[in-house]
């Protein structure tokens, strides 16, 4: 398990909003290629967590963190956030595609939006090679420069997933990315991320049991803010070492 | 199960309400309308016969000659919404959106404080403000003089609905463009102001609707004039005020060009207003 490169490095997070502590004390490795699931219930400070990631947390105004957060030997506090979110991308629990832009300018929004200008052949080449990637491409392309308004809620997430993408990150954050959808537009990005992860790293937040076990690789269980159990989804979910973790599993809890 | 239920008498007593409820609601909702079409019906059967080509080519004339018209009027109240739009709209929208991205800054609750004091403040005050920061520097009455008035009534207006314009951008359009790596100042520039575009545009329609009939602040700044006017540095006329000359004048026939000139700016004002509800629809 220690061989494949890591990408993020946690090493005891803790995270307070006011007096209420959300994370108290994680550390955890994440590696590289590999589908991530952080899964628990309800508050147990999961998508506190991985938004911590990519420092989306500092919306929060009166949230306090300390611990630290390392990406490729870089500690991301002390960058400016700009440049850790251009390499980490991130998919939302509900789709949100920008209403004002067709699906050509969403996919392309993250050069856009950053002042980077591309050429018309290699814009359109980023666009294209995204939304095959997102599985979105064979869907849209005879109408890339109309506003994604009409598209379905499963097909404006990946559109978000090709968005995310066309920036080329090296980590990619799912918060729940399935929980606005119906169950065929779940699976078909469940296919999408088992997919995805030969070239980019991803980490999913899920409040799905199943879910984490079809697509994950390695499977972490967080409670009240504590990592109760981190390994591959394999033994987790045959032979958890925690109590918890296997009353968790059993539903017995969440 | 039945005294729950209440007597049968109780339940005849509760239909009556409701029906007198509902007669009362239909009787103001008709009263307003009433209210509503009376005005416009008026003002249409006394200005409507006024109205032709000349009408809008042509200057005032002295009583009793024909073909009179308003030209000078309806060019100076474009001229001064117009500037007072330029005066008011980008400083109402830089504090609109400033006011609704930052809403936690120790400064916005002065800000919204002093909006709601603006707004509360009588349009005769802003005229006298006017008077005494313009008009008397410059010694003369004109139409900078009128603009600036006008755009202290306009810039309340503009600011509280670009505020809540940008508020009701959901949070999750800054979250989308901020995990894209966008600075805050860029998400708000290329992504929240265009999602609340719509709500600017009408808030700043609803502005020149609003100063497009008032009268009272261009009293003493843009005072009037009988004359086609195009510069911004002298006295200039405007619909209001030209209404209220013609009105309160002894002759017939001004009277009547004054009920046409009020057929006009309530025209221009509902089709501001529909134009408005039309690009917010979009």
């Amino acid at each position: 398990m220690m061989s494949v490169p890591t990408t993020f490095r946690v090493i005891d997070l803790r995270v307070s909003i006011g007096t209420d502590a959300i994370i108290r004390g994680i550390s955890m490795d994440f590696f590289a290629n590999t589908v991530t699931s952080i899964m628990g219930p309800s508050g147990c400070g999961k998508t506190t967590f991985i938004r911590c990631m990519n420092r989306l947390h500092e919306l929060v105004p009166s949230i306090q963190v300390s611990g630290d957060i390392v990406l490729f030997n870089q500690n991301i506090f002390s960058v400016n956030p700009m440049l850790i979110r251009r390499q980490v991308g991130m998919v939302f629990q509900r789709p949100n595609p920008f209403p004002t832009m067709s699906i050509f300018e969403n996919v392309v929004a993250g050069y856009r939006l950053n002042g980077i200008r591309l050429a018309k052949s290699e814009s359109a080449q980023i666009v294209e090679t995204s939304l095959l990637k997102a599985g979105l491409w064979h869907e849209v392309k005879d109408s890339l420069h109309r506003k994604g308004a009409f598209l379905s809620g499963g097909q404006q997430q990946r559109l978000c997933i090709a968005r995310a993408l066309a920036m080329d990150p090296s980590v990619l954050l799912l918060d729940e990315p399935t929980s606005a959808l119906d169950p065929k537009s779940t699976s078909h990005i469940e296919d999408l991320i088992a997919e995805l992860k030969e070239s980019v790293s991803i980490i999913m937040v899920t409040h799905n049991i199943g879910q984490a076990s079809r697509v994950s690789d390695y499977t972490a269980f967080f409670l009240a803010g504590e990592l109760i159990e981190y390994g591959t989804t394999q033994k987790l979910f045959t032979v958890p070492d925690d109590p918890r973790t296997e009353e968790y599993l059993s539903r017995k809890f969440g | 199960m039945h005294s729950t239920m209440g007597t049968d008498a109780q339940l005849s007593r509760r239909v009556w309400q409701d029906r007198l409820f509902k007669l009362i609601l239909v009787g103001v909702a008709l009263g307003v309308v009433l209210l509503l079409t009376t005005i416009i019906g008026f003002v249409i059967k006394q200005g409507v016969s006024v109205i032709n080509w000349s009408f809008f080519t042509q200057l005032p004339q002295p009583p009793g000659a024909r073909y009179s018209g308003i030209l000078n009027a309806i060019l100076g109240t474009l001229m001064l919404t117009a500037l007072a739009s330029i005066l008011s709209i980008p400083v109402g929208m830089w504090c609109g959106v400033a006011m609704a991205e930052h809403p936690l800054h120790p400064l916005v609750k002065w800000a919204q404080v002093s909006v709601d004091g603006i707004q509360s403040i009588p349009s005769i005050l802003f005229g006298i403000m006017a008077y005494l920061w313009v008009v008397v520097p410059m010694g003369q009455f004109s139409a900078v003089a009128g603009a600036v008035a006008l755009s202290m009534i306009m810039l309340p207006i503009v600011i509280r609905a670009v505020e809540e314009a940008v508020r009701r951008v959901p949070t999750t359009m800054r979250e989308a463009s901020l995990a894209l790596g966008v600075s805050p100042f860029r998400t708000t520039i290329k992504v929240v102001i265009p999602c609340a575009l719509n709500g600017i545009l009408t808030g700043s329609l609803l502005g020149v609707s609003r100063i497009s009939g008032e009268t009272a602040p261009l009293l003493f700044t843009a005072f009037g004039s009988p004359f086609l006017v195009l510069s911004m540095f002298q006295p200039v006329q405007s619909m209001p005020i030209l209404i209220y000359n013609y009105a309160t004048s002894p002759y017939a026939d001004w009277q009547q060009i004054g009920w046409g000139a009020s057929l006009v700016l309530i025209l221009f004002c509902f089709v501001l207003s529909v134009g408005t509800r039309w690009v917010f629809k979009r």
